[in-house]
C-alpha cells in the first residue's frame, strides 16, 4: 500500500509537470466541448429525433479523453520508461510489474475522469445538458468503455520492442478512432460505407454504449458492443501482463 | 555459512562475440569483492547476468542462496544495485526519487539521513536532471544503499567523483562493511580497489585472467603496485613493450 501510494503521488506530480496528458486527454476535449455547443446549440439530433445533439454527443466527446489517455498517455508513459531504462531499475528492487501498470493506469484513468467531469460541466452549465439515462449505467458504461481502450494502450506498450513502434502503433491506433469512431466527427453524419467501416473501430462501439445509456435508449441491442468490450479487456490485459518486458 | 553470491560457469555471448565466458566467483558475507577489467572486458555483462537483468547462456548465479531470476522480489528485497548509467522519470526531484526508492522496500535506510551523509541536502528540492555529473553519480549510490541491503552492486561507483567525494563514499562504504555489508563493485580506479577490496577478479575478453587477494595480484607480478599489476595482467604491458 506504501509503495501504490508513494508511486502514484510521484507519478500524478510528473504528469501534471509535463502536461502533455492534460492538454490531450482533458484540454482537448474540453474545448470541443465548447465547439459543439455553440455550433449545434439545442438543435436536435436529426429531424424528429427526442433528444439534442448535444444530448446525442456527449458520449463521444468524453470518448476523446479516454482514446488519449489510454491509446497515447498511457502506454507511451510505459514504453519511454523501458526506453529510458528506468523499468531496469525497477526489475532489481521488488516491486511486481503489475503494481507499475496498475499505478499507470490509475494515474491516466483520473485525467480521463477530470475530463468527464468538466465536459459535463461545460455541458451542463452552458448548454442545458441534462443527461436523460441513468447516470449509475452510464457510469458503469464508461468504465468498461475505459477498461477496454486502457488493456488496448498497455498491450501496445507490452508488444512494442522500442519507443519508435510504441509512437507508430499508439497512433495507427488512436487516430483512426479519434477521427472515425464518432468522436469527434459525428457518427450519424457519416456516408452508410464510412459508417460500416467505423463499425470495427472498438471505440465506436463503446461510443455507441456510452451515448444509449446516456440517453436513456434501451439497451437490448447492446449486447454486441458490452461484449466486445469485455472480451476486449479480457485479452488485451491477459496479453500486456504476457509480453511485459523490463528492457 | 551461507555465501553472498555464488556465480557458476556464467557465459554469455552477443552473435559471435563471447562477452564474458566461464565467470566462477563466490562473494562470502562481508567481503568487498572488486572486478576488474578494461571497457568492453564484460564487468557489466557479467552484472547484469547476475542480476537477471539479461539472461545468461549458461551458467548459474545465486544471491544468498536464491535464484535472482526465479525469486526476484524476495531477492531484491535485500539487494541495492547502482548501475553504470542510471536514468530517472523526467522532471523528477531528488527528494522524490529517494520517496519512491523507500516505498520499494519493507525496511529501508533513512533516506533523509543518507542524503546529509552524501552531501545532497541543498540539492534536495532540485530535478535530477539539474544535478551535476558527480552530484548524479553520488545520487545513484545513495539510491543503492536506500534498501538497507545486506549485498549491493556498485558499477562504477565514483566514475566522474571529485577527491573529497570519492573519499567519502569509499570510507561510508567502509563503515557499511563493517556492519556486515558485502560488496561487489566494478572500478577503473586501482587506488578505490586497493583501499576498498580484499578479492578481485581481473577479466580481459570475457575470460577470467586473475582471481584472488588484492595482495596475491601484486605478489603474483614483477610490480610492486596494483595498478601495474593490473595493466601486467589485462595485457596493456605487451603493448607498451612492443611500441619500445
Amino acid at each position: 500500500m506504501k509503495t501504490f501510494k508513494t508511486l502514484f503521488l510521484t507519478e500524478t506530480k510528473l504528469m501534471i509537470r509535463d502536461m502533455n496528458n492534460l492538454i490531450f486527454g482533458v484540454g482537448f476535449s474540453v474545448i470541443f466541448a465548447i465547439i459543439m455547443g455553440m455550433i449545434m446549440g439545442d438543435k436536435p439530433a436529426f429531424e424528429g429525433a427526442d433528444y439534442s445533439f448535444i444530448e446525442q454527443s456527449f458520449g463521444a466527446v468524453v470518448a476523446i479523453g479516454i482514446g488519449a489517455t489510454g491509446l497515447m498517455g498511457l502506454p507511451l508513459a510505459l514504453a519511454d520508461y523501458r526506453h529510458k531504462k528506468i523499468l531496469r531499475r525497477f526489475l532489481v528492487t521488488p516491486v511486481s510489474p503489475a503494481m507499475l501498470l496498475l499505478v499507470q493506469f490509475i494515474v491516466n484513468l483520473l485525467v480521463s475522469l477530470l475530463c468527464l467531469v468538466l465536459v459535463y460541466m461545460v455541458y451542463a452549465l452552458f448548454f442545458d445538458f441534462d443527461m436523460a439515462g441513468s447516470f449509475l449505467f452510464f457510469i458503469l458504461a464508461y468504465l468498461l468503455v475505459l477498461l477496454s481502450i486502457y488493456s488496448i494502450g498497455m498491450m501496445l506498450a507490452s508488444v512494442s520492442p522500442n519507443i519508435k513502434t510504441a509512437n507508430l502503433l499508439c497512433c495507427a491506433f488512436y487516430f483512426p478512432m479519434f477521427f472515425f469512431s464518432g468522436a469527434t466527427l459525428p457518427y450519424e453524419i457519416m456516408p452508410t460505407a464510412l459508417r460500416n467501416a467505423s463499425d470495427i473501430l472498438p471505440l465506436t462501439q463503446g461510443i455507441k454504449l456510452m451515448k444509449v445509456t446516456s440517453l436513456g435508449l434501451p439497451v437490448e441491442n447492446m449486447i454486441f458492443p458490452i461484449m466486445l468490450m469485455i472480451v476486449l479487456a479480457v485479452v488485451c490485459i491477459l496479453l500486456s501482463i504476457r509480453f511485459f518486458r523490463w528492457e | 555459512m551461507e555465501k553472498a553470491l555464488v556465480i557458476k560457469e556464467l557465459t554469455k555471448s552477443y552473435g559471435s562475440l563471447i562477452a564474458v565466458d566461464n565467470l566462477n566467483i563466490t562473494v562470502e558475507k562481508g567481503e568487498i569483492f572488486g572486478l576488474l577489467g578494461h571497457n568492453g572486458a564484460g564487468k557489466t555483462t557479467s552484472i547484469e547476468c547476475i542480476l537477471g537483468v539479461k539472461k545468461a547462456d549458461h551458467g548459474s548465479a545465486l544471491i544468498f542462496g536464491k535464484d535472482p531470476c526465479k525469486d526476484r522480489r524476495r531477492t531484491f528485497e535485500k539487494v541495492g544495485v547502482q548501475f553504470q548509467q542510471s536514468n530517472y522519470q523526467d522532471k523528477i526531484r531528488v527528494d522524490e526519487i529517494c520517496q519512491v526508492t523507500a516505498s520499494l522496500y519493507k525496511k529501508p535506510a533513512d533516506w533523509e539521513s543518507l542524503i546529509n551523509t552524501f552531501d545532497l541536502t541543498e540539492m534536495k528540492r532540485k530535478m535530477v536532471a539539474e544535478l551535476s555529473g558527480g552530484e548524479r553519480q553520488r545520487l545513484s549510490v545513495l539510491l543503492a544503499l536506500i534498501p538497507n541491503p545486506e549485498l549491493v552492486f556498485l558499477d562504477e561507483l565514483t566514475t566522474g567523483l571529485d577527491a573529497k567525494a570519492r573519499r567519502t563514499v569509499w570510507k561510508y562504504l567502509e563503515g557499511l562493511k563493517q556492519q556486515g555489508l558485502t560488496i561487489m563493485l566494478t572500478s577503473h580506479f586501482m587506488d578505490e580497489v586497493y583501499t576498498l577490496c580484499d578479492r578481485i577478479c581481473i577479466l580481459k575478453k570475457g575470460n577470467t585472467i586473475f582471481q584472488g587477494f588484492v595482495s596475491e595480484a601484486i605478489a603474483n607480478s614483477p610490480y610492486d603496485n596494483l595498478e601495474d599489476a593490473y595493466l601486467w595482467y589485462s595485457g596493456e604491458e605487451e603493448h607498451k613493450d612492443e611500441n619500445l
